[in-house]
């Protein structure tokens, strides 16, 4: 083979896989062509990239844009306050009243199992009464648990928190701590106020109230369940009084005096 | 006569007075510390001489300082327990002016003063660090080992009854 022989060979060569380079090239043009322009296909090799970055977006998206959104809103809520509550009413007015609705339900529900349970003879009364007041019978059996009572009456010793007497229509927590404890309580809220001869009288809780009354030496603590308006207070002070003259001072050493004086005077307040 | 008795014990934070009335009324301890907010009243009813006495016992907030204690928590006390804690000389620095203040503005209320966590410490090198203090103290007791607890708050009770 000359040199000139062996120039065009390898000139040959080096064409051919030049050659075979761009025939492999324009397929993959072609390729690509394709895909574009058949959606399906571009989708399925595309969709993973973006799933991918939408995940990465989604992840990284609460502590990179979080801050600045929620800034906004505020801001947005700071300027629009009366729209935002206008948003709002409807939706917190909507669960209040069902709320309501469902409380009110379950009241009726225990008071008709209360009537299922109750004697038959309190039963006719409630309805007799209802009848005549032209009030359903469950509404006469709320007005009748409304209706204030003396539940408990505590008499206690000022500063030590000795109980001296008490009556109870029904069985409660230790005696003894309690009076202890309401004694604490009480001079805790005294102390805090400290306007001079100030005292604490009335503990509300939801459905009862402790009411206290203070005598010389010793309070009277009574828990009414029910309303407690001024007819009634002015009514159990008048009660209290007269109980106190009669009964504590003279038995104030005498607990089981004072025990069934307590519980003779209290069972029907 | 009244057959139960008010019972309060005071001391700076943390020298035991919660532990020392648990370990009475319900014989248990613990390591943990939880705080005292504000008063915490639990009873217990003891024989002496063969009749029932009611304590009912007062466990109030720590106070660096006695003067800092509410007075009404105080009223109608008919015992204070003293409590220091035998391992931190600081609870007892001012030792002298806290009983003062006791026996003169409570002075018909028994007293009786008690080193805790005596478990801690080696007894004898803690009285003779004491020095002149040694006597104000009635009882070494521990709350963790239920040492003289008991003995602590029944002979209370018998002065009480006296
Ligand atoms: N080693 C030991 N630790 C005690 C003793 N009494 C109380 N403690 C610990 O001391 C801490 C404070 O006790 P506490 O009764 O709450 O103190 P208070 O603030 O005086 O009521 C708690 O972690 C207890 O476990 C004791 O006798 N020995
Ligand atoms: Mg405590």
């Amino acid at each position: 083979m000359t040199d000139t022989e062996k120039l065009l060979q390898l000139k040959n060569l080096l064409l051919d896989e030049d050659r075979e380079l761009a025939q492999k090239i324009l397929q993959k043009l072609d390729e690509l062509q394709h895909t574009i322009d058949t959606k399906p296909e571009l989708a399925e090799k595309v969709n993973p990239i973006i799933d991918d970055k939408l995940k990465v977006f989604t992840e990284e998206i609460p502590g990179k844009l979080g801050p600045t959104i929620a800034l906004a809103l505020e801001e947005q809520i700071k300027n629009s306050q009366e729209q935002v509550v206008n948003i709002l009413f409807p939706i917190i007015g909507k669960m209040i009243k069902k709320y309501i609705a469902s409380e009110i339900k379950a009241l009726s529900d225990s008071i008709n199992a209360q009537i299922n349970k109750t004697f038959s003879f309190k039963r006719y009364t409630v309805k007799i009464k209802s009848f005549f007041t032209g009030f359903g019978q469950t509404e006469v059996m709320i007005s009748e648990m409304a209706k204030s009572k003396v539940v408990q009456v505590y008499i206690v010793e000022k500063g030590s928190g000795l109980l001296l007497g008490s009556f109870s229509k029904q069985n409660t927590i230790d005696e003894d701590m309690l009076a202890g404890m309401l004694t604490a309580i009480k001079s805790f809220g005294e102390d805090a106020v400290q306007t001079g001869d100030q005292s604490l009288e009335l503990i509300e809780y939801e459905f009862y109230k402790i009411y206290l009354k203070n005598f010389h030496t010793y309070y009277v603590a009574m828990v009414i369940s029910g309303i407690f308006d001024d007819v009634f207070k002015n009514k159990l002070e008048d009660d209290l009084f007269r109980f106190a003259k009669k009964q504590i001072n003279p038995n104030i050493q005498n607990k089981a005096v004072l025990n069934t004086q307590l519980a003779h005077f209290f069972k029907d307040a | 006569m009244l057959k139960s008795k008010k019972i309060v014990l005071v001391g700076h934070f943390g020298v035991g007075k919660s532990s020392l009335i648990r370990r009475y009324v319900q014989n248990v301890f613990s390591d943990d510390y939880f705080v005292t907010v504000g008063v915490h009243i639990v009873k217990k009813v003891v024989q002496v001489n063969n009749q029932e006495l009611t304590l009912l016992i007062w466990d109030i907030e720590g106070k660096e300082d006695m003067k800092k204690l509410r007075p009404s928590f105080l009223l109608g006390t008919s015992g204070f327990i003293y409590v220091l804690d035998a391992s931190r000389p600081s609870t007892y620095e001012i030792l002298e002016d806290e009983l003062d203040f006791i026996r003169t503005n409570y002075p018909k209320t028994e007293l009786v003063t008690v080193a805790n966590k005596i478990d801690l410490v080696d007894k004898e090198s803690f009285i003779a660090t004491l020095g002149e203090k040694a006597p104000w103290i009635t009882h070494f007791s521990s709350a963790k080992t239920g040492e003289c607890v008991e003995l602590l708050f029944e002979k209370l009770a018998h002065t009480l009854v006296q």
